[in-house]
């Protein structure tokens, strides 16, 4: 049957882009030899480009390339959404999954879809007033995310844990090891990964995913922002949906995913993802695709149309925000470690998108993501956990991953004098000063050139001589690998404190 | 319901529930009992086979690393004395560090590579390289250079896993009773030490004996206290057959990893010999160190673990 040709294009599309997707994520680790730059899906997306260059007030390395998208719209329509979004695509299947049948009424959105133009509109004046809030519902970000922290530490601790069973338990050692050796330095990572509560990234994603059972692809019609912008430019698409012949029975109408089509068979071009389901679903063979002369609409669509009160209230939200950060003096804190060099707390937290990047190609897993910890602002954001793991010497990996600069790209000379915080000996918990024993793990693993612990000669009450470890605060820059080796239990004797603190 | 395939829906009779609960009974304990054994600690049978080489002990000197430590071990007898032609043979350089080969951090990866060309000579059937690392062990591998140098010489070089283990087990008592050991470092033919000789802030130096903290994994930095004690049990409990010191440039100051290449000096000196407290106390020598200041080469002494007297050795320096 080659009827459907258009659809499965569609859909080979969708899991090509799905597939690279979830490939550029998996190969962002320790040496980032990928074939595409981890960051591809971000400099892409124009929302989160155009929003944080426009809050941050910067220009931002791949802003061009959003820019090509958005053009690309102007052309074709919301390609993007039905094409290439991976999120789009994990929609698409959950429906399939959960709504086996597509005749099922869905909810009618309606009017419902201009939620999503609210959405787009708070995060673009919020962006005005100095604030970056695209990555709150940007689909880009949110997939990204849960690919990180959740799908690929799921799926590789459920390999690595079938391995080691089948080597252990089922004592078949001699005949995997060498494959588990190379899966293990290749595909799998030296490490499985764990992310703090990993479980609330998780819920935030299949909430998103539930939503298909109110109409599949509900997210894309009513609240995501990214869409709404492509709706924005698609609205002016040279490309446009023909009916060439149409008897009115309206069975392309319930089968729109996007509930695009309207009871007069016109449709709302802002509104087509173009997944060519209607070419195939009309029983005349009378729908198609093309570019042609401006036809005359029955009906012209007035963008989001919202009221003058709607308009001030949307505009006073984020100033509003702004306000409170302005007046009622938000400390730019940062009671936790950030990545080597990120940018200073009130901007960082503007800047980054929460995509979890740096996360997932942090070497020794100690990047984290934060609760509410730094507050509502700093929900998601990078921190440092020295006990799960230290900050690699000579390791510039974040800052290359970080799609929108808010850890930057140091040079290795550069990294090794960035400061992350400042080492400081608990002399009440150390195994030399408070028990007088031979140690030093703390010194030994330190990893300045000229040692940034320094060893005092320490008199026990016994007579004996050990050496004590003392900080230089000229010298450390509280990369914490002295806290992640600190063999003090249960708490370490050794603990970065943050650089504002 | 007719898509739902048959064995969904099929009734369990009280027989097959019957079935299921022995064949149960069967195979958990099994699975137990393998998996005990599979953690089950274990003495290390290789030890003490007592080979010898033609001398105490070999200093070679020489600019080329590589072929200092070939001219180094021929003289101590050759390769094929360690190595039987299809061994198991376990290089084990220090890789702890995520430093460049200059910066004398780790074994030059030049005296790995003559080592695994020298088993592979010998006959070995396999020639196994890892360290248990300090630094990230991707980045230590690669940095040091050992990997390429190793794996280009046709060694199996790999990450060691924490699950892989055995647990020490000593005739006497011994605090380091019960501590996970890298499998493969137990499960040899031949245990090759190549330790790189410099300055460590807590053992005044790191030469072969604390080398071997290398194969430990679980949480290394208790070993720490009382280290001369642990090291030297350590020492006892892998035997290593064959050392190989790599004094080709010596870190002298912030070690055990440094990064100042003004602390790092060259001595163009290869040691070779059985011995682990003879080849420790002249590597003392080599930077001007007292044996007595390193815990764990007082604790060896002690404990009749090698020679100490330099004088009464029968010691051959050559230069390659």
């Amino acid at each position: 049957m080659n009827m459907n040709r258009l659809v499965r294009l569609r859909r080979f599309s969708q899991i090509l882009c799905l597939v690279l997707f979830v490939y550029i994520l998996w190969s962002t680790t320790y040496p980032l030899s990928g074939l595409l730059p981890p960051e591809t899906f971000f400099k892409i997306n124009p929302l989160v480009m155009v929003m944080t260059a426009l809050s941050g007030r910067v220009g931002l390395v791949g802003l061009s390339a959003a820019l090509v998208l958005v053009f690309l719209t102007l052309v074709f329509g919301r390609f993007f959404c039905g094409w290439v979004c991976p999120l789009g695509t994990m929609l698409d299947v959950t429906a399939r999954l959960v709504r086996r049948d597509r005749w099922r009424r869905s909810l009618r959105t309606g009017r419902m879809r201009f939620i999503k133009f609210g959405v787009l509109f708070f995060v673009f004046v919020a962006a005005l007033a100095g604030i970056q809030a695209a990555w709150v519902l940007d689909p880009m970000v949110i997939m990204a995310r849960f690919v990180s922290l959740n799908l690929i530490p799921a799926a590789t601790r459920t390999l690595d844990g079938a391995f080691v069973f089948a080597m252990t338990t089922l004592g078949l050692r001699e005949v995997l090891i060498d494959a588990y050796r190379w899966l293990r330095e290749s595909f799998l990572g030296i490490q499985v990964p764990f992310f703090a509560h990993a479980v609330v990234i998780l819920l935030f994603f299949a909430l998103i995913l539930s939503s298909v059972a109110l109409a599949p692809r509900f997210w894309c019609r009513c609240v995501c922002p990214l869409g709404a912008l492509y709706a924005l430019a698609a609205k002016a698409a040279w490309m446009r949906r023909l009916v060439d012949i149409c008897k009115h029975c309206t069975l392309c109408i319930p089968r729109c995913r996007m509930g695009a089509i309207r009871e007069d068979m016109t449709y709302d071009k802002g509104e087509c993802i173009l997944c060519m389901d209607c070419v195939y679903d009309c029983p005349q063979h009378g729908t198609r695709f093309g570019i042609i002369a401006r036809l005359p609409e029955r009906r012209t669509e007035s963008g989001p149309g919202i009221s003058r009160r709607n308009f001030l209230f949307l505009l006073a939200l984020p100033l509003a925000t702004l306000g409170r950060r302005v007046f009622a003096g938000t400390p730019a804190r940062a009671g936790v470690i950030r990545p080597p060099g990120a940018l200073d707390e009130e901007v960082f937290l503007d800047r980054c998108v929460r995509c979890g990047n740096c996360m997932k190609v942090c070497i020794t897993n100690g990047l984290q993501p934060l609760m509410f910890e730094e507050g509502l602002e700093g929900l998601w954001t990078p921190r440092l956990v020295p006990e799960i793991g230290y900050c690699e010497y000579q390791c510039t990996l974040c800052g290359q991953v970080c799609p929108t600069g808010a850890i930057p790209r140091l040079g290795v000379e550069e990294k090794k004098r960035t400061r992350l915080g400042l080492a400081v000996v608990d002399r009440s918990l150390c195994i030399s000063w408070a028990h007088g024993q031979e140690c030093l793990v703390c010194e030994e693993h330190c990893p300045v050139a000229e040692k940034a612990i320094k060893v005092t000669e320490r008199r026990t009450p016994s007579g004996a001589v050990v050496g004590a470890p003392v900080v230089d605060p000229e010298l450390c820059v509280g990369c914490g690998i002295c806290q992640n080796k600190c063999p003090a239990r249960p708490d370490r004797a050794i603990r970065v404190q943050p650089l504002s603190a | 319901m007719e898509h739902i395939p048959s064995f969904f829906h099929r009734r369990v009779t009280r027989r097959d529930f019957l079935r299921l609960l022995g064949a149960l009974a069967v195979t958990l304990p099994a699975w137990s009992l393998a998996g005990r054994h599979a953690h089950a600690g274990q003495t290390n049978a290789r030890r003490k086979k007592g080979i010898k080489g033609d001398h105490d002990l070999v200093v070679a000197e020489g600019a080329d690393p590589y072929a200092t430590t070939v001219r180094a071990v021929e003289a101590l007898g050759g390769m094929g004395r360690f190595v039987r032609k299809g061994a198991t043979v376990v290089v084990k350089p220090n890789i702890g560090w995520d430093r460049a080969p200059e910066q004398a951090g780790n074994t030059h990866p030049e005296v790995v590579a003559a080592l695994v060309d020298l088993c592979r000579t010998a006959g070995a059937g396999r020639v196994n390289v890892f360290d248990v690392t300090c630094n990230d062990a991707r980045r230590c591998y690669d940095t040091s250079g050992i990997r390429e140098a190793a794996e280009a010489h046709g060694a199996s070089v790999y990450l060691a896993s924490d699950w892989d283990v055995v647990k020490a087990r000593f005739a006497y008592e011994s605090p380091m009773e019960g501590w996970p050991i890298v499998r493969d470092a137990v499960a040899c033919d031949t245990f090759i030490n190549v330790p790189v000789l410099k300055h460590h802030g807590l053992t005044r130096l790191t030469i072969a004996m604390k080398n071997l903290m290398g194969v430990c994994t679980g949480s290394r930095g208790t070993i720490h206290q009382g280290i001369g004690r642990k090291l030297v049990d350590l020492t006892d409990f892998i035997s290593p057959e064959l050392i190989v010191v790599d004094a080709t440039r010596v870190l002298l100051r912030n070690g055990p990893q440094g990064g100042n290449l003004a602390d790092v000096e060259h001595r163009d000196t290869v040691l070779a010999s059985t011995d682990p407290v003879l080849a420790e106390t002249f590597a003392c020598s080599l930077v001007d160190v007292d044996p007595d200041e390193l815990p764990n080469l007082v604790e060896a002494k002690a404990r009749g673990l090698g020679r100490p007297d330099l004088a009464g050795a029968d010691i051959l320096r050559l230069k390659a």
